[in-house]
């Protein structure tokens, strides 16, 4: 299975967020799209999952047109994807086990296996505990599991992941990234994900979209990209990160 | 401290005549008389029907107004509240009049129950679609989204509902308790309610203890009705109040729902206004009385502008006052939206017999304060506060604790920073509450009847007491009349909000091209 975006483009009245995107989305090689605040990252993988139509280019699933100009043909649930939202997107009047259970809301499994596929990704995400639990009285990184449950809970061919550390202390971070692995393997998912911190991209994925001022700048294996970045965002990154090194003592 | 304080003036005149009766009850030995107890289920019967009614339509009404792009959206949501801005009365009489045009036969399904249902019904459904708009707008669109993603459309829509279901109950269930204390279409359709029984043995049989004996009890039944669900959700409401959007939810253009959509407001508005106002425009046909109409609306729009505006006023000053207080302190404002909702499902006759009490009780000399048009706007102020209480709560509590303490690091002086900063942020909600509380002042008949002085009744008031004798061209006329200010004043909110949305994109799109 895999995505495929033709010259997609994106205007919001006046404003452009995305220009002339071609990018294909590989089942089994993980993407990270980078790029700093504003940039269209996030606005490409509302396309992708078809909350929003393109202005212009199309996108295909399996050479299969799903949305066209101002068209989204095929609706998200009936695209086989999943996504864990920046906000994580919890809704409060549900428990944490109710909020797993609004992921497998369209599938035609019966009621008992929903239940039962609820409790396995709970117990995968190692939130069992949890699940009477509603979202207002979770931490920060449980909140980021629950939504991370709900999102596998259904077995999609691609997750979403839409800045989801954010927020987040370096060691639930280094937690979690470990079970989106795990996940990864385990499911068979694949993991797309939109973030401005490279950092976050490398515990990731493999293969990297860079975006700037919603134009693609860079594109590629992630390391090959580090070595010799023609973006500044990369750059800028770069220089970080070597900075970090030197007063740790971390190069020598 | 201040908390308690504004929560004894609310309940204050409720107390008073708790406190007068119960004497009464004592030496009487019986709690209601039996002519009451008779009519007191079919009261309840009406506003569980009621309820019913404006749950089942107002409902899903309200959160396909929030998820789905309607066609005209703006002025589909105006038609629907304007029967909550007129007197049940009026739309009683349009009803009446239509069935008339109709037929003995329609006349007589109207007579009764399904004549006052079907008045209160399109009367409560306003408030419920407020409410559970409200409730569907509190959620991101990226909570909109996850349960698109899972099923789509549908069961977005499901989970919405389900969301907006309990404020959305609540605010039926207080509809209808405000129905049963409502004696308008009662006396028009020949239903004997309990809120008519007050009123006659009050007016027409001088029974003051009577009266008040019968208010106590109709407040017991309604407030052991709505307790349980109002204490249970108070804690909820209490943390929606502050919510606040992360991300505006997107509307979609799906045709079945926007159909639905369409439809159940369309239901609201036959019902609720258009049949009413062909009923009403029947005996016009015949030659309106616009003239004396006028007269009426001369005579007496003064004194039904200072109701209006001194209860807002009032409402505003409790409520703010309450609101500052309260802070953002989780117990108080959980107590402070309970107490604000009870105090709102009290019936009318209640505050305003306590108020009679007082006026009783009390020397000469404060008549000037009791019997005058002061006391009209204090009990209506206190009445409607609850609406100004929950708009003061979610404002003050939306205000970021950052900019009290941003201020006090940079030693801002606290009056620069009230008239700077914090005044501002509440001049819109202020504003909102003060319309809000003047236009359900004026459509309440029942307190100006019981409390107005001699020569100053309301607009409104009029109307009621000409009813039953005026001729029918003078009674459509003065409907008329009212109903055209009323939706005038609706249809310049929306003009307003349009315009200041028009300015505020100017500006947006004016700040990105620089």
């Amino acid at each position: 299975m895999n995505f495929e975006t033709r010259g997609v483009s994106k205007t919001f009245g006046q404003r452009s967020a995305l220009s002339d995107i071609t990018v294909t989305l590989q089942q089994g090689v993980p993407l990270a799209i980078l790029g700093r605040s504003g940039s269209g990252k996030t606005t490409l993988l509302r396309i992708l999952a078809g909350f929003e139509p393109p202005s212009a280019g199309e996108v295909l699933l399996d050479g299969a047109f799903v949305s066209i100009p101002e068209r989204v043909l095929v609706p998200p649930h009936k695209r086989n994807v999943s996504m864990v939202f920046q906000d994580l997107a919890l809704w409060p009047n549900l428990s944490v086990f109710g909020n797993v259970l609004l992921g497998l809301a369209g599938s035609n499994l019966p009621s008992k296996e929903k239940r039962e596929r609820a409790r396995q990704a709970l117990e995968m995400c190692s939130i069992a505990h949890l699940a009477n639990r509603h979202p207002g009285r979770i931490s920060g990184g449980e909140g980021q599991r629950v939504a991370l449950a709900r999102a596998v809970a259904i077995r999609p061919a691609f997750l979403f992941l839409d800045e989801p550390f954010s927020g987040l202390d370096a060691e639930t971070k280094a937690q979690i990234v470990g079970e989106i692995r795990t996940l990864s393997k385990s499911q068979g998912l694949t993991a797309v994900l939109v973030t401005h911190d490279p950092l976050d991209a490398v515990s990731l994925c493999q293969q990297a979209l860079v975006l700037e001022g919603g134009r693609k700048v860079d594109a590629g294996p992630l390391a090959t990209l580090l070595r010799a970045p023609e973006s500044r965002f990369l750059e800028a990154f770069r220089e970080r990160l070597q900075a970090t090194f030197e007063s740790t003592g971390g190069l020598r | 401290m201040g908390v308690a304080l504004i929560l004894a003036i609310q309940t204050a005149p409720a107390w008073m005549l708790a406190c007068r009766a119960l004497p009464w009850i004592a030496s009487s030995g019986s709690f209601l008389e039996t002519s009451f107890s008779k009519v007191l289920p079919s009261s309840l019967l009406t506003g569980l029907l009621v309820a019913v009614a404006s749950l089942g339509i107002g409902l899903p009404a309200g959160v396909l107004f929030a998820l789905e792009a309607l066609p005209m959206r703006r002025w589909l949501l105006a038609l629907t509240t304007v029967p909550l801005l007129v007197p049940s009365f009026l739309w009683a009489l349009g009803w009446s009049e239509f069935a008339a045009m109709l037929g003995p036969r329609v006349t007589n399904a109207l007579t009764g129950l399904l004549g006052v249902t079907l008045i209160f019904g399109p009367s409560v459904a306003p408030l419920v679609v407020l409410v559970a708009y409200r409730a569907a707008s509190t959620l991101s669109g990226s909570q909109l989204d996850a349960a698109r993603l899972a099923g789509g459309e549908t069961t977005a829509l499901l989970y919405t509902l389900r969301h907006a279901a309990l404020p959305s109950l609540i605010a039926a269930l207080l509809g209808a308790a405000l129905t049963v204390s409502d004696p308008g279409p009662g006396q028009v359709f020949g239903f004997r309610s309990a809120a008519s029984e007050i009123l006659t043995s009050f007016s027409a049989r001088n029974d003051f203890e009577l009266a008040a004996r019968q208010s106590l009890a109709l407040a017991i039944v309604v407030f052991l009705v709505t307790a349980p669900v109002v204490f249970l959700a108070a804690p909820r409401l209490a943390v929606e109040i502050l919510a606040q959007q992360t991300r505006t939810l997107q509307r979609v253009r799906e045709p079945i729902y926007a159909g639905l959509g369409v439809g159940l407001f369309s239901v609201l508005i036959l019902t609720g206004i258009a049949v009413p106002i062909c009923g009403i425009g029947g005996p016009l046909l015949r030659g309106g009385s616009f003239m004396r109409a006028f007269e009426v609306a001369s005579r007496t729009g003064i004194d039904t502008l200072c109701y209006a505006s001194g209860a807002g006023a009032i409402a505003v000053a409790l409520g703010f006052g309450l609101a500052f207080f309260v802070g953002r302190e989780r117990k108080l404002r959980i107590v402070s939206v309970a107490a604000a909702i009870a105090v709102f499902s009290l019936p009318a006759t209640l505050g305003a017999l306590g108020i009679v009490e007082l006026g009783t009780q009390a020397p000469a000399w404060a008549d000037t304060l009791l019997r005058s048009r002061g006391t009209v706007c204090a009990s209506l102020g206190i009445r409607y506060s609850s609406v100004a209480v929950l708009l003061g709560l979610h404002a003050w509590g939306t205000m970021p604790q950052s900019w009290s303490l941003a201020a006090s690091i940079h030693a801002v002086p606290p009056a620069k920073f009230l008239a700077r900063v914090v005044f501002p942020h509440l001049v819109p909600s202020i504003t909102a509450a003060f319309f809000c509380v003047a236009l359900l002042a004026t459509a309440d008949v029942t307190t100006v009847l019981l409390l107005h002085p001699p020569g100053q009744s309301s607009y409104p008031l009029s109307v009621f007491t000409v009813m039953a004798n005026a001729p029918e061209s003078l009674v459509a006329s003065l409907c008329v009349l009212y109903i055209a200010a009323a939706a005038a004043m609706i249809a310049a909110a929306v003009l307003i909000f349009q315009a200041s949305e028009y300015l505020r994109t100017k500006h947006a799109h004016g700040q990105e091209s620089v």
